[in-house]
């Protein structure tokens, strides 16, 4: 079992190091890419000083707890799309045949196709959502809280991307909900929750479960909160469990396609 | 002209048949909308509040207007073809053509927006009105002003992003540029209306792409006058000049430079 284990890892690392390796050919676009994503998240400071100019919290969040969610969610985001891109294109892959390559190999069908490539600019988002965090907290108890949370808060909103791309297994292209609710996540975790009422504030920690994976981790680098990290923890493992058992039932209706494809 | 409005048509009616998907990309729109609602609820305590000459009302027909202008065109996807079509050798293909690379993919965008426009507008302005439960005050004329405003806007930013994307003669893949010019336009020009930047950054932002882009034509929408709205189509008349004046430079220089190998 803990062979097995090392070998996926293994894998893994190998998947992921080739892939990168593959981008580094182009050193101008690799940088342009990672540059810009941090550019392109920064702008959006702007917004919230002219919103914390009118106002001295917004949604009870104060200046530094919005830099905090928006260093969780870029961290969050950027480690998926880096090391998980692929679990965004299930759908893709699902319909045309194209898992047929991982079916054949001796490892896990998910993680090897899901950890097949990476995406560059998600490099951006990862660094940006670092340097956003140092920026507020200097505390290295801080700092290794603030990686675990960003750790389990990608493996909250991968297992999302996994399950709503499995739904091709089912209803052929679920590709248009899985990209509605995959970009409606990233759009409200960069939101403070205080702002929203009511119905929607129950199904951002349920159905869309952003105050698990965004909200909860913010209010708890704040004041740190044994029964709330514990919530986060339980729930990563449960929605990864549960993403796992989704897309290996799945599996059992996929029948390939007729695609003939080179992978180089 | 017979040949773009061909394409037009072409383009338009393929879109036709992905109506659906029109449709359920507007869920998109509407989450949009509620973020910056509740945002803006929180914001005026009071909705009879005026901040920086806007009431509560205004605020969110204004994010309305600004989110559809900018929602009804596929940017993402128009930068990545062009790129795509310099990167992948696929413009080689377009230059024994008897058209313009340029007025191919304006006209192409504009058969895809086209129907997302009437689509998109129809639904934004029930949206407004279930949301606020009241129209601005416009008459006939006002409404067809604003109408061309919205349209000419739209051909702008379509050829901005067609500029974007011709950057890739230049640095291979252009979408980061297209990535920061994006959230520019949104914080920018979506969320806040000119009036709540510091009053030294005004003046850039009123001759700034932002105006003609976004501001103009929200803000004839909230608050109509017929002569801002003159001035706004002047000044969209010079925009649409020098960005296709800078697209034709940029293809013409890229073209020359342009190697393709094999096929």
């Amino acid at each position: 079992m803990l062979t097995e284990a090392k070998n996926q890892f293994k894998v893994t690392f190998l998947s992921i190091k080739y892939a990168f390796i593959r981008e580094l050919l182009n050193k101008v676009t690799f940088v342009t890419n990672i540059v810009f994503m941090m550019l392109n998240n920064a702008s959006f400071l702007v917004q919230w000083l002219l919103l914390f100019s009118l106002k001295d919290n917004v949604g009870n969040y104060s200046f530094n707890q919005v830099l905090i969610l928006w260093a969780m969610a870029s961290s969050s985001y950027g480690i998926s799309h880096f090391f998980f891109k692929k679990a965004y294109y299930l759908p893709d892959d699902i319909n045309n045949g194209k898992l047929d390559a991982y079916l054949v190999q001796p490892k896990n069908v998910l993680i090897a196709s899901i950890t097949s490539d990476i995406e560059v600019s998600a490099l951006g988002d990862m660094l940006y959502g670092l340097i956003v965090f140092l920026i507020v907290e200097h505390n290295i108890l801080s700092i290794l809280l603030y990686i675990f949370f960003s750790i389990a808060s990608s493996f909250i909103i991968t297992s999302i991307a996994i399950i709503l791309g499995s739904l091709s297994f089912w209803i052929g292209k679920s590709d248009q909900i899985a990209d509605t609710i995959n970009n409606l996540m990233i759009s409200f975790a960069t939101y403070p929750d205080g702002i929203f009422k009511g119905v929607v504030k129950v199904i951002l920690y349920t159905i869309i479960p952003v105050g698990i994976a965004n909200y909860i981790p913010v209010s708890v680098l704040t004041k740190f909160n044994f029964g709330l990290t514990s919530v986060v923890i339980l729930f990563t493992i449960f929605i990864t469990l549960l993403a796992f058992i989704i897309f290996y039932k799945g599996l059992k209706r996929y029948s390939s396609s007729n695609l003939m494809a080179s992978r180089i | 002209m017979k040949k773009y409005l061909y394409i037009f048509k072409s383009e338009l009616m393929s879109n036709l048949q992905y109506i659906k998907n029109i449709l359920f990309n507007f869920v998109g729109y509407i989450i949009h909308i509620f973020i910056f609602l509740s945002i803006w609820k929180w914001v005026y305590s009071d909705p009879k509040e005026i901040i920086n000459g806007y009431t509560l009302n205004q605020m969110i027909w204004y994010v309305i207007i600004t989110e559809l202008i900018w929602s009804v065109i596929s940017g993402r996807k128009l930068c990545k073809k062009i790129s795509n079509d310099v990167k992948g050798g696929n413009i080689a293909y377009n230059i024994n053509k008897p058209y313009s690379y340029i007025g191919y993919a304006l006209s192409n965008s504009l058969g895809d927006s086209f129907i997302k426009g009437i689509v998109y507008s129809i639904l934004a302005l029930i949206l407004g009105f279930l949301f606020l439960g009241s129209f601005p005050n416009l008459n006939i004329i006002s409404i067809l002003l604003i109408l061309l405003i919205f349209t000419i806007s739209v051909i702008i930013n379509i050829l901005m992003i067609i500029m974007i994307g011709l950057f890739s003669f230049i640095i291979e893949d252009s979408s980061p540029i297209y990535w920061l010019y994006s959230k520019v336009l949104l914080i920018v020009g979506v969320v806040f209306p000119i009036e709540f930047f510091p009053k030294a950054i005004q003046p850039i932002l009123n001759y700034s792409p932002i105006y003609v882009l976004s501001y103009g034509p929200a803000k004839m929408f909230v608050k109509f006058n017929l002569f801002e709205s003159l001035k706004i189509l002047g000044i969209q008349a010079i925009y649409l000049f020098i960005v296709y004046f800078i697209c034709s430079l940029i293809y013409k220089k890229g073209v020359k430079r342009l190697n393709v190998n094999g096929g």
